[in-house]
């Protein structure tokens, strides 16, 4: 717990860092969108790692969190840090609804209603023009009014540091979260369902929290998305985005608390690089994906865990007792 | 009343269009219980197939057919053998995993191998529309259909009356018990794969040669069936027909009487009214999950 | 070093000596579709731009420098093109921006057109409004929804005596601005709309939609559809019986999508900007030539590519410097003439002067109905 906890301290204080060094619009472009799927990812886990169910329909709460962000902008006028609160907040209530309806089932069955949550969002918001406009999408979403007239470097590097906080507020959130009673008790149900409803554990109370904050996490990083990006459209709602995510909190490993990052840092480096590959490049990440389920499904954390406890076992030497002749 | 008529129509056909693509993934859920992502992109395989064998190769519809059958068969086999064998044991994430990551590889490979230009596959008999109470309906449809129909009690048959099939049923009860009757469980799981995997193939060259075979079908499809299945409740058959029967007929009644563009909506919608009120589907024989 | 690491180098030599290419050549941005649904046009939009550029590279390129096509895939949506963009800016430095296809996708990248000072042309994003928006930067060599409906409606509702239209369109924002555009104008000359509906872009079965058509007793019906979903649509229409007269805005005078409707497509209307039976000498060449290298006959996105390339070189040489300002001051003066006609801006940046046709599909070939031009806006 202790050294996860400096390690994470750490990552965000270098990460702090490199806001004030690195210049290059095109690697800090990179390094926002990092810190942007690191958020996603966090939440995810959430869900995901601790919880142990397997949702398809993140991107529901994504979608929220940036068309809300998007209409308060445009339609109310409201600025950038009242907008992303705005957005976090309908994302969680939409976890919380959501929670309510498909929490109570598990498997295949909840991993396949959360897709159709998400499509059904997706759906309404290519076809409800007079809200959403439908496929032209929101545009010109307003930036931070001090911003103007400022370069372009410094805009990015306002960005940058936006997602640092984002990033350490979901990362403090989730492990204030991880290692609270709340979730203990989540990681109970995760293990054996049966065994922690015996004890008294009511699994639909702890998913529903472990949801509820994820979806609040990613609902302020969409509003980020909307504000970043200035374009909004039902694109946020499609499944790729979604793999994206599966695919980080995987790589990076799923319950612990740095594997998303991890995994984000990886796959958005990955993605970047495939790009010189183009047409290549979505075969290969087909075959990253399964790679990864193959040969290392607890993730790389998982992998680097293994190492050390394989590395702890090996100085201490195991002794068979002499079995009697 | 004969624009009416015409929509029940249209809605029966493309319900039995979404039964028999859903056959292949529901044996595959209800008996394997792995939620197969890469089901759209089997379709697909299927339909792509079918091209290359009649456009190709210039086989009729049927020879190319039993090419197709033959190869995505094979192909079934060794997917299971190689990739979804090896995480069996580790619970339904992992192959949920396993089949998305296979997915995005065949339709990307896909892509890149045939291009996105729709892909014409021909048919098994002449164009040519029949009207029946004043609806249009085209020869290759009700062909469509027919197969369907054929297709759906074939399997049935094989599952419930050969010795195969008594055999499969008895690794999904207990694989540990099959094994010790005899049975080769390894075999088994390939088996029912392939099957499974066969009959969504030909579901896609049959259902290309009426629309057109393109690559990138895959993931709606799978959306769809996703849908049927969970409508009927996994491991029916009777449910996979009542399922795309409704899906199929709100879709055209809706689309027809409301509005055409919403119409995806209403297959998703009524996924989640009908799990918050039966979350086992309408056929499913299960009341609790062991 | 752990393999990580050595992949983590590997992959960083490899960004390095890309980006050690060619240093005697003039590069320019293209953004286009190359994976997604409508990458088949992207591919032709740059097969058309890969012709222009080998033809003036084989006549000693632009201000004596080879051009260098550096292209991207934008994957017709607004987050990958602007990294698209991004990229191209900051790592190859291009000094004129070409994309990026579907409007949406354009409209995110113009802002960093703008902020950047580098000038971006676009021959295919036809949604009115993008020159509309002040951008001092930003070209538009493609023809708008704006000026076809206008352009055409007249012909229509006069040549085809229609009296009640009903509208398709595919649901994004090309196809729903078409049809808002189109539905303007006829309602303006008198004709009445029966329907106006929208499919979700990769549809296959359009029984539904059509047995509406059917009902609406609509005696034309206007298509905003792309060649994939068009090509299916029009079949199912034929097997449907019906006989509402059918014409489309979009690719349909192409020869892929004559292909693929195949006896389906006989009869079919189309407005479209170019079209390879264009009778000019300057068209026959350049179908000619096409067909040499890439053994079919152009349709409407290889041309705009082809005319947008040539349009930028123009340019280039009438700046005298690959220096972005320069080339932007001097593609206000283009004046070029293209196999469909001239080509020329207004002040917004907005193209005109170009040759708009109606075609009738007779036997898979589009036989020219009537050609105007485009007036200027």
């Amino acid at each position: 717990m202790k050294i996860e906890r400096n390690v994470l301290i750490t990552v965000v204080a270098v990460a702090a860092l490199l806001g004030a060094v690195l210049r290059d619009q095109y690697v800090l472009h990179i390094a926002i969108m990092v810190l942007f799927y690191a958020v996603l990812a966090t939440s995810l886990n959430l869900l995901v790692g601790y919880v142990g169910e397997f949702s398809l329909g993140h991107t529901a709460f994504l979608g929220m969190g940036a068309y809300t962000a998007a209409l308060c902008s445009t339609h109310l006028g409201w600025p950038m840090w009242i907008t992303l609160p705005a957005g976090g907040i309908v994302a969680g209530i939409t976890g919380l609804v959501v929670g309510a309806i498909t929490l109570r089932l598990q498997g295949p069955y909840f991993v396949i209603v959360t897709l159709a949550f998400a499509e059904v969002l997706r759906l309404a918001a290519g076809n409800w023009i007079a809200v959403t406009n439908g496929p032209m999408g929101l545009a010109g979403i307003a930036q931070p009014a001090w911003l103007a007239g400022r370069d372009i470097i410094e805009a990015k590097v306002f960005y940058y540091y936006v997602a640092l906080v984002l990033l350490a507020v979901a990362v403090y959130l989730s492990y204030r979260l991880v290692y609270s009673n709340a979730g203990r008790a989540a990681v109970a149900v995760r293990e054996n369902r049966y065994v922690a409803q015996s004890v008294g554990i009511r699994p639909l109370t702890y998913a529903l929290t472990a949801l509820g904050l994820g979806a609040f996490l990613t609902g302020m990083a969409g509003g980020f998305y909307a504000h970043y990006i200035s374009f909004v459209g039902p694109e946020v709602f499609a499944f790729p985005f979604m793999v994206s995510m599966i695919i980080m909190v995987l790589v990076g490993g799923k319950g612990t608390l740095l594997g998303p990052l991890l995994g984000a840092l990886l796959v958005t480096f990955l993605e970047e690089y495939l790009r010189e590959a183009k047409e290549l490049r979505l075969s290969i990440f087909g075959l990253a994906v399964m790679a990864v389920v193959l040969f290392m499904p607890r993730g790389l954390m998982g992998f680097l865990l293994r190492r050390r406890e394989q590395r702890a076992e090996a100085v201490v030497p195991v002794t068979r007792p002499e079995s009697a002749a | 009343m004969q624009t009416l008529l015409q929509f029940i129509a249209n809605g029966v056909v493309v319900g039995a269009f979404y039964a028999l693509s859903a056959l292949g993934l529901t044996l595959i859920l209800g008996l394997m219980r792995v939620v197969n992502f890469a089901h759209g992109e089997f379709y697909m395989l299927g339909g792509v197939l079918g091209w290359w064998t009649t456009n190709r190769l210039g086989l009729d519809f049927f020879s190319g057919l039993a090419l197709v059958i033959a190869i995505m068969g094979v192909f079934g086999w060794l997917v299971d053998r190689l990739l979804i064998e090896r995480v069996r044991d580790q619970g339904e994430e992992a192959g949920i995993l396993l089949t998305i990551g296979l997915a995005i590889f065949l339709s990307n490979t896909a892509l890149l191998t045939v291009g996105t230009t729709p892909l014409k596959v021909e048919g098994p008999m002449a164009p040519g529309a029949v009207f029946i109470a004043g609806a249009v309906v085209t020869k290759a449809r009700i062909f469509a259909v027919l197969t369907c129909a054929v297709l759906m009690a074939a399997s049935w048959l094989l599952i419930n009356r050969t010795r195969l099939g008594a055999a499969m049923r008895a690794t999904f009860q207990d694989p540990m018990a099959a094994q010790l009757a005899g049975i080769r469980a390894s075999n088994i799981y390939a088996c029912t794969f392939a099957l499974g995997t066969v009959i969504t193939a030909t579901a896609g060259m049959l259902l290309g040669s009426i629309y057109s075979a393109q690559v990138s079908i895959g993931g709606l499809v799978s959306l769809k069936a996703f849908v049927v299945v969970i409508l009927g409740g996994m491991g029916s058959f009777a449910g996979a027909i009542v399922g795309g029967l409704l899906l199929g007929l709100t879709e055209a009644l809706w689309g027809g009487y409301v509005a055409s563009g919403w119409v995806d909506i209403i297959g998703f919608l009524l996924v989640i009214v009908i799990l918050i009120f039966r979350p086992y589907g309408l056929f499913s024989r299960r009341a609790e999950r062991p | 070093m752990s393999n990580f690491h050595r992949a983590f180098l590997l992959a960083a030599l490899l960004g390095a000596v890309g980006c050690a290419q060619a240093q005697d050549a003039i590069k320019v941005g293209v953004i286009q579709p190359l994976t997604g649904s409508v990458a088949d046009n992207g591919m032709a939009f740059v097969n058309g731009a890969k012709l222009a550029v080998a033809k003036q590279n084989a006549a000693g390129g632009v201000l004596g420098k080879k051009i260098e096509l550096v292209i991207e895939d934008g994957q017709c949506q607004p987050a990958p093109s602007v990294s698209a963009a991004q990229k191209l800016l900051d790592r190859d430095k291009v000094p004129v921006l070409v994309g990026a296809f579907c409007s949406s996708a354009t409209a995110a990248v113009m802002p960093i057109a703008e902020q950047r000072h580098v000038p971006l042309l676009t021959g295919v994003s036809s949604k009115a409004d993008l020159t509309d928006k002040g951008n001092k930067y930003f070209f538009r060599s493609a023809e708008t929804d704006r000026v076809m409906s206008l352009t055409f409606s007249k012909i229509l509702a006069e040549k085809l005596q229609l009296k009640n239209v009903a509208y398709i369109g595919v649901n994004d924002d090309w196809g729903r601005g078409s049809v808002e555009d189109f539905a303007k104008e006829m309602e303006r000359l008198g004709v009445k709309t029966a329907m106006k509906e929208y499919y979700e872009h990769g549809t296959t079965d359009y029984y539904t939609l059509l047995t509406k058509l059917q009902a609406s007793k609509a005696d034309g019906v206007f298509v905003a559809a792309e060649t994939q979903d068009g090509s299916i649509l029009v079949k199912q229409f034929k097997e449907l019986g019906l006989t509402t007269k059918l014409f489309g805005v979009g690719s349909w005078a192409t020869p892929e999508f004559a292909k693929l409707a195949g006896t389906a497509s006989e009869g079919i209307y189309a407005a479209v900007p170019y079209a390879s039976s264009i009778a000019t000498d300057a068209n026959k060449d350049f179908v000619n030539r096409y067909a040499a290298a890439y053994k079919s006959k152009p349709g409407k996105y290889s041309a705009a590519g082809y005319n947008a390339l040539n349009i930028v070189m123009q340019a280039i040489t009438r700046a005298g410097k690959a220096e972005p300002q320069a080339i932007r001051d001097a593609l206000y003066k283009t004046d070029y003439a293209a196999p469909n006609g001239h080509y020329r801006f207004t002040d917004k940046g907005e193209g005109y002067g170009y040759d708009a046709v109606l075609v009738q599909l007779k036997s898979g070939e589009p036989v020219v109905v009537t050609m105007t031009e485009a007036g200027k806006p």
